[in-house]
């Protein structure tokens, strides 16, 4: 049984008095290999001490816990650490010092929270701490936790207790509602106590392993028991983008039930349960009964280790995996790109008119926080996001290093591409134009054929994924050209920072990849809509460049040709008049590359 | 109450810088460790009776020492191994006065008194219970299956600590009295925990000190004790016997009778003499000639690399790259797990199917193994 380590202002301070040897050792002698321990542990607290944070409601009393990572202020918690506090909340730190804080991300499934510190003078760094490795993390290795157990420091100095890490990889059920699930936790045996919540895990090294979080109880009480858990850092490190952007993110699922195909079986093999017709998986071609060997480039021995893999990805994220399934002789293999659904019931938009009148009186106003005019200025409320001031923050600081390859806005008018393309069945020469005005939207296609779409007039899906096969390109063309030279102001239906996501181009000679995981490239992503069309653009997180985007006719459709994406990939960019423009643009659709294009000459701005 | 916590924790105090390791050590005994235990899983799951519990292997063909607790209570008894394989299990016998039971795995096909041809990695109970007992402030791990976070093929959790002293304890469990009142190590890890029960107290080095006790309570105290019952427990019980006199006549006679761990391992488990399994030649199973790429992860897939000329790989046609995934329908993640396939499973002459993964489709290959070439000697060295 497992409970959550929420403090509770408990007689403990008595205890803690009684517990305290009353004389000093007599001096003995003691191995230098010891001293040397000893003294390497002391300056690793030395160092991540001012970074650790005692996460406090407005006007100081003590909720929980939190670690500083960046030195602008941005530093995680728990979850359920900001749940009582609401979006503004204080932070103490090491100094003695209450500083006024903002909620950024959360991530209500993992238990994780971002917060955002405001220095006491504009610009001045915070300490904080390195993120680690927690997949080198071993049962048996020492670890540090630390953070304000029983809010016992008033003057916010952190308690620092010392243990071994007792497991990895754990997984602890969802406590109530499908929330808080420990998926490939860290478990720990190094004391954590209510009040411990959201403070840092680290290694020896004073590097960032986890987020402690949990505790199993049962009959003592919510103290210590020997038996805490912290949520991996490699796990947060998926949900970063998200957390940084501001996003109420989610976690995933597979669209299928997995579990062993036998519960009694000396070695069962994991198998694919129920898949849903409209998961991705089953699109990409996984059926009911398939062994599921890999999953996101790990072994898949148990339903547990299904779910510890699961658990670490956000929604939506496109991992490898592997099946195996029995054909007429022997078995096959199958290795596939697959996109996870969301975890969370998503409330469906309502078709218009079939919304009941409310019921009863209209629940009360949340009470509008209050916070020093810094913070409050820093909180923006917006559906699907907890802090919607940090999106438009990291959207907008992403598109200005993307202006730096080129800024389109100065060039609205027609454009005009020609080059060449190739199709497995065929090549020629290539003529594109994009003609968008007041009066008109235009997309004229000539690969020998001629095609036309003219997006506001023709609303018809079969019309819209012209050309047949490909999923849609001269709609995603359109949408190119309006992202490119209108930015926010061409998609009224929402223009976002999605985070961070694996992107995977292939190999540009057409050759099969060695593994699909070799051609993940992370990326930052922004969430577009304008009409019916949903929009995922994807830029390097080295150097903000587009690599490629997503563009969804019919996300819901049950048509898996009109449910899949036309997908964009960018590459071999050149410089066209000061603007960087892609040499070579590979469509696909499905599991197929539609067509590759090499525009040779872009006119801009006809 | 205050007292007996305090003078707990300056043992610990004391105990903790004196013995400090500069790196992470126990990281390899820990894993060492747990392939020698496993998660029992019996009788219980109500009125706060938990239905799993912990096992030490004492042989190589699966006897188990654990606690003597309802947990047997049950005709399906059954355990998981470290590599995740779930085997059913039976009781041998159970010593009541030590609280101790032996259990043994049960091998589809085998008695239960015959060899069951398994081949476990496990603790010389025997070289353990002639071990004099560890003393107060010495350091431990203990590793169980505390509160069920393991199954199948996860790892059991390590807890670390130091004996907080070597002694007798009044315990009891609601409201009966624990039969055993021999001596008890306690530790200051908190091993009271549902199914910590017959997990292995280990010193810092992984070797057998004692068997992590059930949650009883402190009679006198009223508090949780976390303790264990040592590899060399002893109980000394007088009772009365009938005997016949010279005449044929019934009388009574006064006995003391000693009950040990030692002989309780050596009758159940059928132990002769301290066998030291790494003198023990394994057999090495078929040879198949694949040479691997280096094995430097613990989970390096099974990539060929080269095959030895003239090898049943090579007669086989395997390749270089070629990443053998499957043998016989069995899952192989690791050049690892590979080994212990072929070294468990398989003899020389024998046929075997590997599928293969061979760029981006899947092979099947057939292939019989040949007998392991000699290994050059290794000249002795001149005394």
């Amino acid at each position: 049984m497992t409970r959550l380590l929420i403090p509770v202002v408990a007689a403990v301070l008595a205890i803690a008095t009684a517990l305290v040897p009353s004389a000093p050792a007599a001096p003995i002698d003691v191995d230098k290999s010891v001293l040397d321990a000893q003294a390497q542990r002391i300056a690793t607290i030395k160092k991540v001490h001012p970074a650790i944070v005692a996460v406090c409601m407005q006007g100081g009393q003590g909720v929980g816990s939190g670690v500083i990572i960046s030195p602008d202020g941005y530093a995680l918690t728990n979850f359920h650490v900001v749940q009582p506090t609401g979006p503004l909340m204080q932070a103490g730190l090491a100094d003695g010092q209450l500083y006024d804080a903002v909620v950024c991300g959360i991530d209500k499934v993992g238990d994780v929270a971002m917060i955002r510190l405001l220095p006491k003078e504009k610009g001045k760094p915070f300490p904080f701490v390195a993120l680690g490795d927690s997949d080198k993390v071993r049962a048996g290795d020492w670890s540090l936790a630390m953070g304000n157990p029983f809010s016992l420091a008033m003057d916010f100095t952190p308690t620092v207790t010392y243990g071994l890490v007792s497991g990895v990889n754990r997984y602890q059920p969802p406590e109530g509602k499908g929330l808080l699930e420990y998926t490939d936790c860290i478990q720990i045996e190094t004391s954590i106590n209510p009040g411990n919540s959201g403070g840092p895990l680290f290694n020896m090294q004073g590097e960032l392993i986890g987020i402690n979080g949990r505790g199993s109880f049962e009959k003592r009480g919510r103290v210590n028991s020997g038996v805490g858990y912290a949520i991996s850092v490699n796990q947060i490190k998926n949900f970063m983008g998200h957390l940084r952007a501001g996003i109420d993110s989610d976690h995933a699922t597979l669209g299928a039930a997995v579990g062993s195909a036998n519960d009694d079986a000396p070695l069962p093999p994991v198998i694919v349960k129920q898949i849903l017709d409209e998961s991705d998986a089953f699109r990409r071609g996984v059926l009911d009964g398939d062994q599921l060997t890999y999953f996101a480039g790990r072994p898949v021995g148990s339903t547990n280790n299904y779910k510890n893999v699961l658990g670490i990805f956000p929604k939506e994220w496109r991992v490898p995996l592997t099946v195996r399934r029995k054909v007429a002789v022997g078995y096959e293999t199958k290795d596939m790109l697959v996109r996870l659904m969301g975890n969370q019931d998503v409330e469906k938009e309502k078709p218009p008119g079939a919304e009941q009148p409310p019921k009863g009186p209209p629940p009360p106003k949340a009470p509008m926080p209050k916070g020093s005019g810094e913070s409050a200025k820093m909180y923006q409320t917006k559906k699907g996001y907890s802090n919607w001031y940090f999106n438009v923050l990291e959207r907008d600081n992403l598109l200005t290093a993307f202006k730096k390859h080129g800024d389109f806005s100065t060039v609205p008018g027609a454009w005009v591409i020609e080059g060449a393309y190739k199709m497995p069945d065929r090549e020629g020469s290539l003529k594109a134009e994009i003609v968008e005005n007041k009066d008109t939207a235009k997309v004229t296609l000539k690969m020998n054929i001629e095609t036309t779409l003219e997006p506001l007039k023709q609303n018809e899906l079969a019309l819209q994924k012209m050309p047949l096969g490909s999923g849609g390109l001269m709609m995603a063309m359109y949408h190119y050209h309006r992202f490119l030279t209108l930015g926010e102001k061409g998609f009224e239906g929402g223009f976002a920072h999605g985070g961070n996501e694996p992107f995977y181009p292939f190999p540009t000679d057409g050759s099969a990849p060695k593994s699909l995981a070799s051609l993940r490239v992370d990326c930052a992503v922004i969430l577009t809509k304008h009409g019916s069309v949903n929009c995922r653009w994807y830029f390097s997180l080295k150097d903000s460049m587009l690599l490629g985007f997503e563009a969804y006719l019919a996300k819901d459709s049950k048509d898996p040709d009109e449910a899949d994406p036309c997908e964009v990939f960018f590459s071999d960019y050149k410089d066209v008049d000061g603007r960087k423009l892609p040499g070579r643009i590979e469509v696909r659709h499905g599991d197929k590359r539609y067509a590759v294009l090499t525009p040779t000459k872009w006119m801009l701005n006809k | 109450m205050f007292t007996r916590y305090t003078l707990l924790t300056v043992v610990a105090l004391f105990g903790a810088p004196a013995l400090a390791p500069a790196a992470d050590p126990f990281a390899d005994t820990v894993e060492k460790a747990n392939k020698k235990l496993v998660k029992v899983f019996g009788a219980g799951g109500f009125a706060r009776l938990n239905n799993y519990g912990t096992g030490i292997i004492i042989s190589k063909d699966g006897h188990i020492l654990t606690v003597a607790s309802q947990l047997l209570d049950t005709s399906e008894l059954v355990v998981h191994l470290y590599d995740g394989q779930r085997m059913k299990a039976q009781v041998i016998v159970t010593e009541p006065l030590l609280d101790v039971a032996l259990i043994k795995i049960r091998v589809e096909g085998k008695k239960i008194d015959e060899d069951s041809g398994l081949d476990l990695d496990f603790f010389d109970a025997l070289t353990a219970v002639r071990r004099p007992p560890a003393a107060a402030g010495d350091w431990i791990l203990g590793m169980s299956n505390t509160f069920e976070i393991a199954l199948r093929d996860e790892p059991l959790s390590v807890q670390r600590g130091v004996i907080s002293a070597y002694t007798k304890m009044a315990g009891r469990r609601g409201i009966f009295e624990f039969p055993y009142t021999g001596d008890v190590y306690m530790v200051d890890a908190i091993t009271n925990n549902p199914g910590a029960a017959g997990g292995a107290l280990l010193d810092k080095k992984g070797e057998l000190l004692g068997i992590i006790g059930r949650e009883l309570k402190n009679s006198l105290t009223e508090t949780w004790m976390n303790y264990a019952i040592p590899m060399n427990a002893k109980m000394t019980l007088k009772t009365t016997i009938t005997v016949k006199d010279k005449d044929g006549k019934d009388v009574e006679q006064e006995k003391t009778v000693t009950v040990s761990m030692e002989e309780f391992v050596t009758k159940g488990a059928g132990y002769k003499t301290p066998v030291d399994k790494t003198l023990i030649p394994l057999g090495l199973g078929g040879y198949h000639g694949i040479i691997f790429v280096p094995n430097i992860l613990e989970r390096t897939p099974a990539y060929v690399e080269d095959v030895v000329p003239g090898s049943p790989a090579d007669k086989a046609g395997l390749r270089p790259d070629d990443l053998v995934s499957f043998i016989d329908g069995e899952p192989i993640i690791s050049i690892k797990a590979l080994d212990e396939y072929m070294r468990k499973f398989t003899r020389p002459n024998q046929k075997i199917v590997l599928e293969v993964r061979r760029g981006e489709s899947l092979q099947s290959i057939e292939m019989t193994l040949g007998q392991h070439p000699p290994k050059p000697k290794v000249p002795a060295p001149k005394p």
